[in-house]
């Protein structure tokens, strides 16, 4: 009886209303949350997010090539760098300040020798990441990093002298072998080598910085290590102020890191919008039922001041409030679900037809935003019953 | 129950001058099973002491206490106990629900305590004469008809005081001594009390004591 005092005799129109913009904003949220994760653990693996990480060195000028500017970092220079809020990490690029040559010492592979020059970074700054790059001074294999444009530049080689080309997992099968060498050669000293993986990042062989301290300590002239190449990492979204840093300060990446870079930054940038869109389609969704509440008991003032007046508890009457919007949400929040599941089914076969295979299973992101938001609702929902019972009382 | 007003003046009645047999500005006290009128012509106060004493105002000055209680001290839920089962009210505007039916209304309060059963209440409108409009919309009633619905809403609970505000102001003198019949009976049955106020009209009822306003 007190439901039929209460909720019978509202204006369904507007209630029909408030309940489609709910509606609405629950299911966008539902499938956009959705959607945001499965293309995020898309991303993840295909390197398509994550912070921006680029190589930079100093232009080279006419008046750099005259030693009339200099091509190096200093650390001050570094820090000033490092400060600025859309930075997330700046580290130079270590290289060999004494002489290296790399060969294969593979008997079921034709020689190939030739000097090189050896770099190490930060592990944290590459694509690749295995926990067998590290090297100590016992150690008779250095594991490396190869650029994978070295792969490319070898099997043409191979193709070239009529040798079938490697693979990837041939690749590192082979044995390779450094020659480190002093100035004069008057010291040297062979390290047996295996690649353990490959990176687009940098285009030198990377050692672990262990082995490239040992190298410098005993095989360097003594004179002091300059920095021409740092490992930058920039805020995802944030890759034009990057951009506009590098221009600032006269330095300049690989065009395809700056590409992959803008890339990222507008991947980034969109997922924030995607995600902000859908936190304020939820939050006007609630608002929309809340006002509705509110209208309800301001249409009900009589009645509800006059139960009041007449013995019934405020609880009782909050509760009749609180319970039947519960309701109402859990019911927006069911068919929201419902519709998600129409939507999924036909995305899900939009982006197979394109190609993109993203996983097809359910998140429990999604459906824990779902329940987050109804846990919003309920305590909003009480508060405005509680409000609006003691405002007639 | 006992209730004293000590020293209560209403503020939107402090401006106006209170004899020193008023209610107002004075200690009065409402003993247990008194049947009490309070008298006084329009504009003194009469509704807003029903208010008052029911905890429905607070802006006067002085304290209400029920059995030593000051009733500011009361909770919602307290106050929601006492008009359940303590202190019951007939209002001047009635206070009904005119999109319920007469049946809704009575049964809405009176499940509250489980009191009567369906068939006592249609005995109870019977013996006000409009037990036909029991399926009937309070809204399309007459205020008499009104007025006496809310009377037996009124005596749907227990209680140990019944606040009536002018309750017969659209009733026949003969309707007024049916309900003034039922209302001294269950009054009585309860041992309770309660306070009528009026005109000046006593509608041939003998009271234990009258109030002035």
């Amino acid at each position: 009886m007190l439901n039929k005092l209460l909720f019978k005799n509202q204006d369904r129109k507007q209630l029909i209303i408030a309940m489609i913009g709910a509606f609405m904003g629950i299911t966008f949220l539902i499938t956009s949350i959705h959607y945001l994760i499965k293309v995020n653990e898309f991303g993840e693996g295909a390197d398509i997010l994550g912070p921006n990480t680029i190589m930079v060195q100093k232009k080279v000028s006419n008046s750099s090539s005259l030693n009339l500017t200099r091509t190096d970092f200093s650390l001050k220079e570094l820090e000033k760098i490092k400060s600025e809020p859309f930075i997330l990490d700046v580290k130079p690029v270590v290289s060999n300040n004494f002489d290296v040559s790399f060969e294969t010492a593979d008997p079921l592979v034709p020689r190939f020798r030739s000097d090189v020059f050896i770099q190490t970074v930060d592990p944290k700054f590459l694509d690749v990441k295995n926990p067998l790059w590290k090297w100590n001074k016992n150690d008779t294999v250095v594991p490396i990093i190869m650029p994978r444009e070295f792969l490319v530049m070898l099997n043409t080689f191979m193709s070239a002298s009529g040798i079938p080309q490697v693979s990837d997992d041939l690749a590192m099968d082979i044995n390779f072998k450094f020659t480190l060498s002093n100035e004069d050669n008057s010291k040297k000293e062979w390290v047996d080598a295996r690649i353990i993986g490959f990176t687009n990042e940098v285009s030198s062989i990377l050692v672990p910085e262990s082995f490239m301290a040992y190298g410098n300590d005993n095989f360097s002239d003594g004179t002091e290590q300059k920095i021409t190449q740092v490992m930058i990492s920039g805020k995802e979204s944030e890759f034009g102020r990057v951009e506009e840093l590098l221009e600032a300060r006269g330095l300049e990446s690989k065009n395809a890191q700056m590409v992959v870079g803008r890339l990222k930054s507008m991947v980034g940038t969109l997922f924030l919008v995607v995600l902000g869109i859908s936190v304020i389609a939820v939050f006007v969704s609630g608002l929309v039922l809340i006002q509705y509440m509110q209208l309800l008991m301001t249409r009900n003032a009589y009645e509800v001041r006059t139960l009041l007046r007449i013995g019934y508890p405020p609880k009782e009457i909050i509760q009749k409030f609180f319970i039947y919007f519960v309701k109402i949400f859990g019911i927006i929040a069911l068919m929201g679900i419902a519709i998600f599941f129409i939507f999924k089914y036909f995305l899900d076969e939009m982006f197979a037809s394109g190609g993109l295979y993203i996983d097809t299973g359910i998140t429990f992101g999604s459906i824990g935003t779902l329940i987050f938001a109804y846990i919003i609702f309920t305590f909003a929902s009480y508060q405005t019953a509680k409000k609006g019972i003691f405002r007639e009382y | 129950m006992q209730i004293i007003l000590n020293n209560v003046l209403p503020t939107p009645l402090a401006s106006i001058q209170h004899g020193p047999q008023s209610i107002w500005g004075n200690h009065i006290e409402l003993n247990s099973g008194k049947k009490i009128m309070l008298n006084a012509s329009s504009g003194k106060g009469k509704s807003t002491f029903t208010t008052v004493t029911i905890g429905l105002r607070n802006d006067y000055d002085g304290t209400i206490l029920y059995d030593d209680r000051d009733i500011s001290t009361f909770s919602p839920e307290e106050w929601a106990n006492i008009r359940q089962r303590k202190v019951s009210v007939v209002f001047q505007d009635l206070q009904l629900f005119p999109k319920l039916t007469v049946q809704e209304n009575l049964l809405l309060k009176n499940s509250l305590t489980d009191t009567y059963s369906e068939m006592e209440l249609i005995q109870q409108l019977e013996a006000l004469e409009i037990d036909n409009k029991w399926k009937q919309h309070c809204g399309i009633l007459s205020m008499g008809q009104q007025q006496r619905v809310a009377i037996v809403r009124a005596l749907a609970q227990p209680y140990e005081w019944l606040i009536m505000d002018e309750p017969f102001s659209h009733l026949d003198k003969e309707n007024t001594e049916r309900c003034l019949n039922l209302i001294h009976q269950r009054t009585v049955d309860q041992g309770a009390g309660f306070v009528l106020t009026t005109l000046g009209e006593d509608h041939g009822y003998t009271f234990d004591q009258e109030l002035k306003l």
